[in-house]
C-alpha cells in the first residue's frame, strides 16, 4: 500500500524541501506501523485470554460449579457450569461454531501463532522504516549546516 | 500580474486536481476496507474447511444467535468472497483511472505555471 518505487534515490541528490517531505511520509508510515503493531499486540493478548479462561474454565471436575457471569463489567450474576465440554467460538463476520474446548484451545493456539508471525514480519519493517528515517534526517541535517554559512 | 481570465482558469484547474485526487484517497480507503473484510472472510473460510461436518454453526444476527446449516454458511462465505473480489478489481481500476487523470492534471497545472512565469511582468 506504500507508494515507495523499488527504484533507489540518492538522497544527497535531493532538496532540503524533497527530503523533509520523505520525512514526513516515513513518518506518517510509521505511526501507522506502530498503530497496526499495538493492534496486533492487543489482539494476541486478548485470544492468549480465552485460552488461559478455557483452560482454567472447561475441565471435568467443574461440571455444577456455581459461577459469577459478568454482564457489564461490573454487574455479575450467578451461573452453574452445565456443559464443560462445548464452547462457543467466535470465527469472524458474525459466524460462531460450537467447538470442544480443546479444539477451541487449539483454534486460539492458532490465531496466537499467526499473529505472532505477523507482529514479526511487522517488527522488521518497522526496523527497515526507522534505518530509512534516520538517513534522511542525516543527510537532511547535513543539507541544512552546509546551506546555513550562505544564509547567514 | 496575470490577468483574470487566465487566475480564474489556473484556479479552476487547481480545483479540477484537488478534487481527482481527494477523489482518489476515497477509492483507496475503500479499497482497504475492502481488503480488511477479504482476509476476514478468508479466516473464516479456512476455519470452515477444517471443520467437522456435522459441527454446530451459528450466525450472529443482531442479538441472537441462529443455528446454521454449516453447507450454507460455506456457500454464503465462497459468494461474499466473490463478491469483494469483484469489488476489489472494480475500485483498482477505478484506482487506475483516478490516478492516471490525477496525473494529467498535474502536468497540465505544472505547464500553466510556466507559461504563466513566462509572461514578461507588466
Amino acid at each position: 500500500m506504500s507508494s515507495d518505487q523499488p527504484k533507489t534515490v540518492d538522497l544527497t541528490a535531493l532538496s532540503a524541501q524533497q527530503l523533509a517531505d520523505v520525512k514526513s511520509q516515513l513518518e506518517q508510515e510509521l505511526e501507522h506501523l506502530s498503530q497496526s503493531f499495538q493492534k496486533l499486540r492487543a489482539a494476541q493478548a486478548k485470544f492468549k485470554e480465552c485460552i488461559g479462561t478455557v483452560e482454567k474454565t472447561f475441565k471435568p471436575e467443574n461440571k455444577g460449579k456455581s459461577i459469577l457471569v459478568p454482564l457489564t463489567s461490573s454487574l455479575y450474576v450467578p451461573g452453574v457450569i452445565e456443559d464443560v465440554e462445548a464452547v462457543m467460538v467466535d470465527i469472524g463476520t458474525g459466524y460462531y461454531v460450537e467447538k470442544k474446548p480443546k479444539d477451541a484451545i487449539a483454534f486460539y493456539e492458532n490465531k496466537v501463532s499467526t499473529l505472532q508471525k505477523n507482529l514479526v514480519d511487522l517488527e522488521a519493517i518497522v526496523n527497515g522504516k526507522m534505518g530509512n528515517l534516520r538517513m534522511v534526517e542525516e543527510v537532511l541535517r547535513q543539507k541544512v549546516m552546509s546551506s546555513a554559512p550562505n544564509v547567514a | 500580474m496575470a490577468d483574470v481570465a487566465t487566475q480564474s482558469a489556473y484556479e479552476k484547474l487547481g480545483e479540477e486536481y484537488r478534487k481527482t485526487q481527494s477523489d482518489l484517497s476515497a477509492y483507496i480507503e475503500a479499497r482497504q476496507k475492502l481488503e480488511s473484510q477479504l482476509q476476514e472472510n478468508k479466516i473464516v473460510q479456512k476455519e470452515f474447511s477444517i471443520l467437522d461436518d456435522d459441527s454446530k454453526v451459528y450466525k450472529l444476527i443482531g442479538p441472537v444467535l441462529l443455528p446454521q446449516d454449516k453447507d450454507e454458511a460455506v456457500v454464503n462465505v465462497d459468494k461474499r468472497l466473490e463478491y469483494i473480489e469483484a469489488e476489489i478489481r472494480r475500485i483498482e481500476t477505478q484506482i487506475n483511472d483516478t490516478r492516471a487523470k490525477s496525473e494529467k492534471k498535474r502536468a497540465e497545472l505544472i505547464s500553466f505555471q510556466a507559461q504563466l512565469q513566462e509572461r514578461p511582468r507588466s
